[in-house]
C-alpha cells in the first residue's frame, strides 16, 4: 500500500510540474504555447491535492495542534483524546461529505466542459467525493484501532 | 451575528485543544455557522473548488517538493560545505553557517521546514562534535529553519498574496528585509553564546588556502546555487510566474540530485513525492474549508464589524497594531502558519486599512509574526520536528529556542510593525505599492 501511494502521489505531483514546465518551454523559449494545457493540468491538480489529503489520512499525519496532548501523561488519556477526535473528526467529515455528495450531483448534472478541450470538469469535482469517503473509511479504521488498544489494554493497537 | 461568528471560532479552539485534524476543526466552525448562525452552505463547496483551482496554489505543492529533494539528495549539503568555507574556522562561525544556510535554503523552497530537515541531520552532530551543546544547536537550526517563510519564495506569502488579492512578488519582498535582519540577529546571539561554550576551532586558513577552499567548494555547490538564481531571476525578471518558476526549481533539481549530487535515488525520490503530496494534501484540504469558513465570515460582513467593534475599544493605531501583534502571537502559537493567515487576514484586512497600514506592510507583519509560531509551544511543529531529528528531548529544546526566539527574532517583529520601511522599501524599489 506505502509502495503503490508513493507511486501514485509521485506520478501526479511530477506529471504537474512537467506539464508547468512545458508550458514555460512552449510559450517562453519557443514562443508556442500549448492551447488548453492550463485547464488539463487543473484535473491531476485537483487528484493531487485530494489523494495527498486522503493518504495524509491514511498515515494520520493531518495537521493537528495537539494541545491537550502535551498535559497528558498516561496511555489510557492519550488513548481516550484519539478516540474523542476520530469520533468528532468522523461526525464533521460526515456532515461535509453530505455537501460535498450534494456538490458531486449538481457538477453531475449540470456536466460542464472545460473552455478549450471541452474536457468535462466533473473529472476533476469528483475527486472531492471520492477522497471524502476515502478518508471518513480511514477514520473510521483508525477508531476501530483505538477501540481494539483500549479494550485490550495499553501496549496494544 | 459577531456573536456567532464569535461561537464558531471558540469552536475552532476547542477542537484543536482536543488533536482533531485541522480541516475537520474548520468544519466544525462551519458547522455552528450553519445550524445556529443560519449561515447557507449550499454553493459553498463549488466556490472553494474553484479556489483551489487557482493556479497560484500550485506553487505550493512544487516549491515543498523543491525543497524534500533537495533534503534529499545531497544539494543541502553542497550548500553546507560551501557556507562553511568562509566562516567555518572562527569562534561560533559553525552557528552563523547554520543561520546563512537555512536563509539560503529558504531561498530554494518556500517552506520553514526544509531548513532543519536539510542541514539539522548534518550541522547538529557536527556542531555537538566541535562542543557546542546538543539542545542549543537543534534550537538555532530550527529557529533559523523559519527564514524558509521570509526569505522568498515562501509558501505563506503565497497564501496571504492570493487571500487578500495583493500582489505575491510585492509580499515575497516585503518579508526579505525582516527575515535577513532576523538571520543577522541570530548570528550575533550565537556569536555571543558561543563565547561559553568549550569549542574545537580549525586551524585558522592562510589567505591562499582560504582561496583554494572556497574555488573548490564553490565549484562543487556551483549547481545549487544556481537554483535561487534560477528561481528568483525568473520570478522578478518577468520571465516565469511563482508557479512556473517552482516548476522549474523540481525540473532542474531531479537530474541535479540524481547525476550531479548522487544523494537522490528511485526510492527516496519516490519517498519525497509521497511526502510532499501528503503534506501539500493536508494543507490544501484544510485551505478549502478554512476558506469556505472565512467566506462565511465575509458574507456576514463580519469583517467591518469586527472593525466597528475594535474601534469602539479604540482608535489608537499604536495600540491597535499592538494588540493586533498580541492576537497573531497567539494564533500562531496554537495554529499553523498558513491556516492563521487564511483566517486571520481577511478579517484584519479592512481593519489594518482603517489605521492606514499597507497590506504589503501587513503581509510582513503577518509573515514574520506566524512564522515565529512554528517554533513556539504549544504548536511549534519545527521546534518539535528539530527536536526529532537532534535527537534531544523538547523540555531541553525550549529553554536556547525561547532565548533566539527573545533577543533574535522579538526585536524584529517590533520592528517590523512600527517601521513600514524595513517591509516597504524593497518592494517600492522594485515598483510595488
Amino acid at each position: 500500500m506505502d509502495r503503490f501511494a508513493a507511486l501514485l502521489l509521485t506520478s501526479l505531483i511530477c506529471i504537474v510540474a512537467l506539464g508547468q514546465f512545458v508550458q514555460v518551454i512552449t510559450r517562453y523559449v519557443l514562443q508556442i504555447p500549448v492551447m488548453g494545457l492550463e485547464e488539463t493540468m487543473m484535473f491531476p491538480t485537483l487528484w493531487l491535492y485530494i489523494l495527498g489529503a486522503v493518504n495524509a489520512s491514511r498515515e494520520n499525519t493531518h495537521i493537528r495542534a495537539n494541545v491537550l496532548e502535551i498535559f497528558l501523561t498516561t496511555a489510557t488519556a492519550h488513548r481516550v483524546l484519539a478516540i474523542v477526535g476520530e469520533v468528532i473528526s468522523l461526525i464533521i467529515g460526515i456532515w461535509l461529505t453530505t455537501w460535498v455528495w450534494d456538490f458531486t450531483r449538481y457538477s453531475w448534472r449540470v456536466w460542464k466542459e472545460s473552455p478549450t478541450l471541452y474536457i468535462p470538469t466533473f473529472y476533476g469535482d469528483v475527486a472531492l467525493m471520492v477522497g471524502m469517503v476515502l478518508m471518513m473509511l480511514w477514520s473510521a479504521l483508525h477508531l476501530l484501532r483505538h477501540l481494539r488498544g483500549m479494550v485490550k489494554g495499553p501496549g496494544h493497537g | 451575528m459577531v456573536e456567532i461568528a464569535l461561537l464558531s471560532v471558540v469552536v475552532l479552539i476547542i477542537l484543536l485543544t482536543l488533536g482533531v485534524p485541522l480541516p475537520w476543526c474548520f468544519g466544525g466552525a462551519l458547522m455552528v455557522m450553519y445550524f445556529i448562525g443560519d449561515s447557507i452552505m449550499k454553493g459553498n463547496i463549488l466556490w472553494g473548488i474553484q479556489q483551489l483551482g487557482n493556479p497560484v496554489l500550485l506553487a505550493i505543492p512544487l516549491f515543498v517538493l523543491a525543497g524534500t529533494i533537495m533534503s534529499e539528495s545531497g544539494i543541502a549539503a553542497s550548500l553546507l560545505r560551501f557556507v562553511s568555507a568562509f566562516i567555518g574556522h572562527i569562534r561560533g562561525g559553525l552557528g552563523v553557517v547554520a543561520a546563512v544556510s537555512c536563509a539560503v535554503i529558504g531561498a530554494i523552497s518556500g517552506s520553514g521546514l526544509t531548513g532543519i530537515a536539510a542541514i539539522g541531520p548534518l550541522l547538529i552532530p557536527e556542531m555537538e562534535r566541535r562542543g557546542y551543546p546538543r539542545a542549543y544547536a537543534t534550537a538555532l537550526i530550527a529557529n533559523s529553519s523559519i527564514l524558509g517563510l521570509l526569505i522568498p519564495p515562501s509558501v505563506t506569502m503565497i497564501v496571504y498574496g492570493w487571500v487578500t488579492d495583493t500582489s505575491i512578488l510585492a509580499c515575497f519582498l516585503a518579508t526579505l528585509g525582516p527575515g535577513l535582519l532576523i538571520m543577522l540577529n541570530f548570528s550575533i546571539v550565537n556569536l555571543i553564546m558561543a563565547r561559553k561554550f568549550p569549542l574545537v576551532l580549525d586551524e585558522k586558513p592562510t589567505f591562499s588556502q582560504l582561496t583554494t577552499e572556497v574555488t573548490k567548494r564553490g565549484v562543487h555547490a556551483f549547481p545549487a546555487l544556481l537554483m535561487p538564481i534560477i528561481i528568483l531571476g525568473g520570478i522578478y525578471g518577468g520571465v516565469m510566474t511563482p508557479t512556473e518558476a517552482a516548476a522549474v526549481a523540481v525540473i532542474y533539481s531531479v537530474p541535479v540530485g540524481f547525476l550531479i549530487y548522487k544523494g537522490l535515488r528511485l526510492s527516496n525520490f519516490l519517498s519525497a513525492g509521497k511526502e510532499a503530496a501528503t503534506a501539500v494534501g493536508a494543507i490544501m484540504l484544510m485551505i478549502l474549508f478554512s476558506m469556505i469558513l472565512s467566506q462565511m465570515f465575509v458574507m456576514e460582513g463580519i469583517p467591518q464589524k469586527l472593525v466597528g467593534t475594535i474601534f469602539g475599544i479604540t482608535e489608537d493605531p499604536a495600540i491597535l497594531l499592538v494588540m493586533i501583534l498580541v492576537l497573531l502571537l497567539l494564533v500562531g502559537m496554537v495554529v499553523n502558519d498558513v491556516t492563521a493567515i487564511i483566517l486571520i487576514a481577511p478579517l484584519l484586512l479592512p481593519l489594518m486599512g482603517a489605521i492606514g497600514v499597507n497590506p504589503v506592510h501587513f503581509a510582513a507583519i503577518m509573515g514574520v509574526t506566524t512564522a515565529m509560531g512554528g517554533v513556539t509551544p504549544p504548536y511549534a511543529s519545527i521546534l518539535y520536528l528539530g527536536a526529532r531529528i537532534g535527537n534531544v528531548k523538547v523540555t531541553a529544546v525550549i529553554p536556547p529556542a525561547m532565548l533566539l526566539i527573545v533577543t533574535g527574532y522579538m526585536p524584529v517583529v517590533i520592528l517590523t510593525a512600527f517601521w513600514p520601511d524595513l517591509s516597504l522599501w524593497l518592494p517600492r524599489f522594485f515598483g510595488y505599492q
